[in-house]
């Protein structure tokens, strides 16, 4: 009896979900879209790259639509010559959303000499803090003031040429984990490695990441979700090492502590992903959904239909 | 119409400033009245103006001892529209945590100021404009910046006492940081680290200067700041038109020495008064609301002798 009442129980939430997704949130997105094709931060904002890789990446899980190929045709003329993209559009030098931009193209055929040019600039962007004349400033500099970690890993950085960090590190394994392998450089599989490397490295103790320092002044970094969920899901190809269940663990102990929408959804993904039982998270969701707060901005509302997707193409490796 | 940019002048050339420091000894008690009363003092321009508070909002902090307090906020945004400001925005770019919506829950912010819908933006994913850095203190020359910063009619920078582990201390000034734009820099705003800490507080606030500052030290925090600390009970509201001379006044408050103090010395060559002699003081006095802070040992040079 009980097995059949939370299987029609998980049922009603399944159609509750589409039913959002059709009538609410898809629309929502589409009605968003700017006439040049992208997506601002929020509706009426001018268009940028990364909330237009969102909305893509969350339209096309679910349908093709006119919206992606204009939303298509934005990511192309904003490419820069050396193959990234801008955080800003008209800002000349390229950042971080070239991650988020390749991961939403990749599966478009169309768009593989775009998607290949920014996978070879995000090869060859190198982070400040991998030369050896930054680690050495650094020893002499900030000694005893905070905790020593493995110089060698490094990832990518926000910016280009300053530290690497934990969420565009795992946006770029990401993007370059999840496109054709005949579109990788050669010489990403190192910076792959070291990417992972240096992701278990900033785990903070008891499991979780946080932008980046796991301790500060000798003291323990608390955990976030934004960070712990784009991490699990760079590392989620080894799901069996102890620092992703440990992860995972953190992730499910803390989901009373959500409260918002980008949390709730973000969640539900990694948990999902990783195959924890995310009915709470799913609960969690559906209660912003019915106060409107999904839909604060493109990112979030992209997040929160991705989090509603069964398939999740968006995260198939082509590999 | 973008902000016009702040007049940058010398000491020698700026008139006297005028802080005042009020006694709160908690967040339970009416904090507006008091404020606006203060205020009023101040005779600012803010009649008929879009007035843009920038809170000090670093991270999830339910205990409130990180953020300012959703009480001085509300009791700001309250005291700004009984001086007749047409609009009073909150606006913040929290630097640690993307997920503005989540930090300014964790402080519940929302049962102090009400619906927050038409009158919070998040800085961090704002439309932004391209701005020129006059200074040029640190290795950057031009920064975007949120349009809702530019196109405030009056800034109030509204910080947080606070010790800070590289800086010193974070108080109105260090607070601007959360003005530049996560969704172009990043969550920390690292390139302003590697721009250096000191000299980037100097460029951001001489591109928007605040025109008023409320420090909310009625509990600072003290120690590894400006998360890690202790908090302090200190029992005031310190505020100003003038955030070097507001920010000065803060560390006499906290035992330091705000000469020592790497970014206030560089900030009081175009932006404010560090001296005593050229900050008019109202309310209580520095004496008697002295209460010294613990600082970090990489920071003991800056306590004031006993």
């Amino acid at each position: 009896m009980e097995n059949g009442s939370s299987k029609s129980q998980a049922l009603g939430e399944f159609e509750d979900a589409l039913a959002f997704l059709e009538r609410s949130c898809l629309p929502w997105l589409e009605r968003a879209q700017n006439e040049d094709g992208g997506w601002g931060f929020a509706p009426g904002s001018l268009s940028r790259v990364e909330p237009t890789s969102w909305a893509l990446l969350a339209l096309e899980e679910f349908r093709p639509s006119a919206c992606g190929d204009r939303g298509l045709g934005f990511l192309q003329g904003s490419q820069l010559g050396d193959g990234s993209w801008p955080a800003v559009t008209g800002e000349k030098k390229g950042s971080w959303v070239t991650s988020i931009a390749c991961l939403a193209l990749c599966r478009r055929p169309e768009a593989s000499n775009v998607v290949a040019r920014g996978l070879r600039w995000l090869t060859e962007e190198w982070p400040g803090d991998s030369g050896w004349r930054w680690r050495l400033l650094r020893r002499l500099a900030l000694r005893g003031r905070v905790e020593d970690r493995n110089d060698a890993y490094c990832g990518w950085s926000w910016t280009a040429r300053t530290a690497s960090w934990v969420e565009p590190t795992s946006y770029a394994v990401l993007a370059l984990d999840g496109s054709p392998p005949d579109l990788v450089p050669a010489k990403a599989r190192l910076r792959l490695q070291l990417a992972e490397s240096m992701l278990y490295e900033r785990m903070c103790s008891g499991g979780g990441w946080n932008c980046g320092n796991p301790m500060v002044y000798g003291v323990p970094g608390e955990p976030q979700v934004g960070p712990t969920v784009w991490a699990l899901l760079a590392l989620r190809r080894n799901p069996e090492r102890p620092e992703i269940q440990q992860s995972l663990d953190w992730l499910e102990k803390n989901w009373n502590r959500v409260s918002s929408p980008a949390g709730a959804a973000l969640s539900a993904i990694a948990l999902d992903v990783l195959g924890r039982r995310n009915s709470i998270s799913r609960t969690s969701l559906r209660n912003f959904r019915e106060n409107d707060q999904t839909f604060c901005n493109v990112p979030v509302a992209a997040w929160t239909a991705l989090a509603l997707s069964k398939q999740r193409n968006w995260l198939q490796n082509h590999a | 119409m973008p902000r016009e940019a702040p007049l940058l002048l010398p000491p020698f050339m700026r008139p006297p400033s005028r802080v005042a420091i009020r006694r709160a000894l908690g967040y339970k008690l009416d904090l507006a009245p008091m404020l606006h009363e203060t205020l009023v003092e101040f005779d600012l321009p803010v009649r008929s103006k879009t007035v843009l508070l920038k809170p000090n909002l670093v991270g999830s902090d339910p205990l409130c001892t990180t953020n300012t307090h959703p009480a001085v906020i509300a009791a700001a945004r309250e005291s700004f529209l009984r001086l007749g400001a047409s609009e009073v925005l909150i606006g913040d770019g929290p630097a640690l945590d993307r997920d503005t919506h989540a930090v300014i829950e964790s402080i519940g912010l929302r049962e102090y100021a009400g619906p927050l819908s038409r009158i919070f933006v998040d800085l961090n994913v704002d439309d932004v404009e391209r701005v020129a850095l006059k200074t040029r203190a640190s290795r950057l020359k031009e920064l975007y910046l949120p349009r809702t910063v530019r196109r405030a009619d009056f800034i109030v920078s509204l910080a947080k006492l606070k010790t800070h582990h590289w800086a010193g201390v974070t108080l109105s000034l260090k607070n601007m940081f959360g003005i530049v734009p996560g969704a172009v820099y990043g969550w920390p705003k690292n390139i302003l680290h590697w721009a250096g800490i000191e000299r980037a507080i100097l460029d951001i606030n001489a591109a928007a200067r605040p025109d008023f500052a409320i420090v909310d030290g009625i509990v600072g925090m003290e120690g590894n700041g400006p998360i890690q600390g202790a908090p302090r009970a200190c029992g005031v509201l310190i505020l100003g038109d003038d955030p070097v001379a507001v920010d000065s006044t803060c560390a006499r408050v906290m035992g330091l020495l705000p000469e020592k103090i790497d970014y206030l010395r560089r900030a009081a060559t175009l932006l404010g008064h560090i001296r005593p002699e050229m900050i008019h003081q109202l309310g209580e006095s520095i004496e008697d609301t002295r209460t010294p802070f613990a600082v970090l040992d990489a920071f003991r040079h800056l306590r004031a002798a006993a």
